[in-house]
């Protein structure tokens, strides 16, 4: 009869069908000395191996998986092996959460490696989850490392994989500070607006009977250039001396008078205190933004053979970001400044509503309260 | 969460006939994981189930059976064949032909390793060599199955009408046939009937296919495909909206989906972008052409559509792999790309309206 079933087998399904393999997702994020991971792993692997369906109803629910969490931890983390520099790490198991995945429900394992003091050159990752029970597994690594994220697959072909976790080059790695840095201005809404609330005023001139449309294209530019400068090197200023642990602020302290510098240059484009000399007030809040940024590299995670490295591409990153937004507001505002709508609406409007929404960060940031 | 939420639902439940099939068969592999005459039925069933539902986890853990013989070039006849079903699998058709050669030679009368060799040889579009195993196969075997090998060769080489007659009669013959046999011929014979243009017929065998009762990842997709092109969206949704395990079957229900502007279709069409992508993370690429179709119908990006189908036509050669490279290059605007398929067109003979117009307007 098998041999019956043969032919008819054999020629319907010789091509491939299409689907999807086993795969497990491990995270691994190396970091400053600390080495932190993320493992999902499928719920019907498990089942497979250890079993999951206590009831046997063919689903598995919340508390079947609860239950098991200590096997699932012990089971996957036997299977396996990191060491740092050729000495091995202990693997702590942490909080387990339930994920989706493009084929059903995955169980999230994180743990925590302890492998000595660090930092490390490099990381081998050995991996034997499943490669008894189905060869065809694979497990998909992803490093998150200072010098960039790699990727690689392991399997029963592949066990052992050999990780650098030192700087790929120093161009790269620059490379990616620097890109960092524009990043960070683009999505840092509060630096933006605290831009956008200095420049705002620059084609505009103040007089007795208030804003009026600056006549020359040459006095708008050496306004904003000021501006741009004086902030640039305050805030280059206190980014390296924070970077470099010399000057060190409370976040929510340094949050806050960000938030207040924002509220205080939109304030005074609608009732102007200063005006002529606005780039004191860019260096003097720039000098507060700069430990702002210095937070953000922080997180990043500072590479220790190429501190300096690292904060020149972030600065001139962060320096790129902003030429870009001035580049992108000038030739626009300038053209515009003559128009009704570019004083009511752009300066007076858009002034007004930029000191409501700081206002609001800034009460979020003192009392750490959550509004917006 | 609730501790009753079901996080996932099984495949297999234990009162599932085969589950309890499966178990005594992995009890028996495991109390003698070096026995053949206990791994062979396990990766077998294992295997069976992958094509049957479409999952290749239990690719898997067929291939975790047969592991006392990965590379052993001396193993039995039957472990040698099921090793070569997996490496086909896989796309390495050079080392299942190998292994296919070593079982022929081991067991001359293996008529299973020369069904095998001929369907891997049809794959490559290599005809004469195909026709060479059915010709070895005849002998070795009932008039059904001899009848089954020619036919599906000749259908492919400009002779579908006498093979469709042939392949029938053979089929009438034989009533006492099992089911997977019948559903194989069924299938084969509706696909005849759409090449020789006759609609009904093809509905005819397709519904007769079905009335089987089997699990059939390749039946149903070819239903489905029909169906499509008769413009029966509304059928396919409800043939496939609980086969969205299968990706080659969630295709199809997405494409239905979208022509009928269901909201499922953007679920759907995003699951099968993720496994696609999931997909090359593990560094294979083993569905090709169902993601040309996928980039081409569901994304509308021809020009990654028509790479992708090119990448394929380099290891798969069927009249679906050299359709959807047609369509991908119709659509780039780039008739140059389609000048293998043009070229396997015209050397092959094969016989197909829709096919032969496509090619039409790219000459």
């Amino acid at each position: 009869m098998r041999l019956a079933l043969a032919l008819a087998l054999a020629l319907a399904c010789a091509p491939a069908v299409a689907h999807k393999p086993s795969d497990s997702y491990l995270a691994l994020h190396a970091e400053a000395g600390a080495l932190r991971g993320q493992w999902d792993i499928a719920l019907r692997d498990l089942e497979y191996a250890i079993g999951l369906d206590a009831d046997g109803d063919g689903a598995i629910t919340w508390g079947e998986l609860r239950a098991r969490q200590a096997d699932i931890a012990r089971y996957a983390l036997s299977r396996l092996t990191l060491a740092a520099d050729g000495r091995p790490c202990r693997l702590e198991p942490g909080e387990q959460l339930v994920s989706t995945h493009s084929d059903g429900a995955y169980a999230v394992l994180r743990f925590a490696a302890d492998c000595g003091t660090g930092p490390y050159g490099s990381l081998q990752v050995g991996y034997r989850l499943f490669s008894d029970l189905d060869p065809t597994h694979r497990g998909l690594l992803r490093v998150e490392r200072s010098a960039g994220t790699v990727t690689g697959v392991l399997g029963p072909e592949r066990p052992q994989l050999d990780i650098e976790l030192a700087a790929a080059s120093r161009l790269a790695q620059f490379a990616d500070y620097a890109r960092e840095g524009v990043w960070h201005i683009w999505i840092g809404i509060d630096h933006i607006l605290f831009l956008l609330s200095l420049l705002l005023p620059a084609v505009l001139a103040y007089g007795a009977r208030g804003w009026a449309p600056a006549e020359r294209f040459s006095v708008v530019f050496w306004d904003i250039f000021k501006v741009v400068t004086a902030f640039t090197v305050a805030h280059s200023i206190t980014l390296s001396l924070a970077a470099l642990a010399v000057v060190q602020l409370p976040s929510r302290l340094v949050e806050s008078v960000i938030a207040l510098s924002v509220v205080l240059a939109a304030l005074n484009n609608l009732r102007p205190v200063v005006f002529g000399r606005r780039w004191m007030v860019a260096f003097g809040f720039g000098l507060v933004h700069g430990f702002g940024f210095a937070s953000v590299l922080a997180d990043l995670g500072l590479p220790r053979d190429a501190l300096l490295l690292a904060l020149v591409g972030f600065n001139l990153g962060v320096e790129a970001g902003q030429l870009a937004i001035v580049c992108a507001f000038l030739p626009a505002a300038f053209l515009l400044r003559r128009h009704w709508f570019y004083r009511r609406v752009v300066f007076a409007g858009g002034s007004a509503a930029i000191a409501v929404v700081a206002a609001v960060w800034m009460a979020e940031r003192v009392f750490d309260l959550k509004i917006l | 969460m609730d501790d009753a939420e079901v996080l996932e639902r099984l495949p297999l439940r234990p009162r599932d006939p085969a589950w309890g099939q499966l178990r005594s068969l992995r009890a028996a592999s495991l109390a003698a994981p070096a026995d053949p005459g206990a791994a062979a039925p396990l990766a077998r069933r294992y295997f069976e189930l992958a094509l049957a539902e479409g999952d290749p986890r239990y690719v898997g853990y067929a291939q975790a059976a047969l592991t006392p013989w990965t590379a052993d070039s001396h193993a039995p006849a039957e472990i040698l064949v099921l090793r070569a079903l997996l490496r086909q699998y896989r796309h390495d058709f050079e080392g299942a032909l190998a292994d296919l050669a070593q079982a022929v030679q081991v067991d001359p009368q293996n008529e299973e390793a020369r069904a095998w060799r001929a369907a891997i040889f049809m794959v490559r579009a290599d005809y004469p060599a195909a026709r060479r195993e059915c010709d070895a196969l005849a002998p070795l075997t009932d008039e059904l199955r001899a009848a089954g090998c020619h036919a599906y060769l000749d259908a492919t080489t400009g002779a579908a009408r006498s093979a469709y007659a042939t392949l029938r009669s053979a089929l009438e013959r034989a009533p006492q046939s099992g089911p997977a046999q019948r559903l194989w011929i069924l299938t084969r014979l509706a696909e005849m009937s759409v090449r020789l243009g006759d609609a009904p017929g093809a509905e005819r065998h397709f519904k007769s296919a079905l009335a089987l009762g089997r699990n059939d990842n390749f039946l149903l997709a070819a239903y489905a495909d029909f169906l499509l092109e008769q413009r029966r969206p509304r059928e396919v949704v409800a043939l496939l909206k609980d086969w969205v395990r299968s990706d080659t079957l969630l295709l199809r229900l997405a494409l239905a989906e979208r022509a009928l502007g269901l909201p499922e279709a953007a679920l759907h069409t995003r699951v099968l972008g993720e496994r696609f992508a999931a997909e090359a993370l593990r560094g294979e690429r083993l569905h090709l052409a169902e993601e040309a179709r996928y980039l081409l119908e569901l994304r509308g990006d021809p020009v990654a559509a028509l790479a992708a189908a090119a990448e394929n036509w380099k290891s798969q050669r069927e009249p679906r792999d050299a359709l959807v490279l047609l369509q991908a290059a119709q659509a780039a605007g780039d008739p140059a790309a389609a000048a293998p398929v043009l070229d396997w067109l015209r050397r092959s003979g094969f016989e197909d309206p829709h096919m032969k117009n496509l090619a039409a307007s790219l000459r």
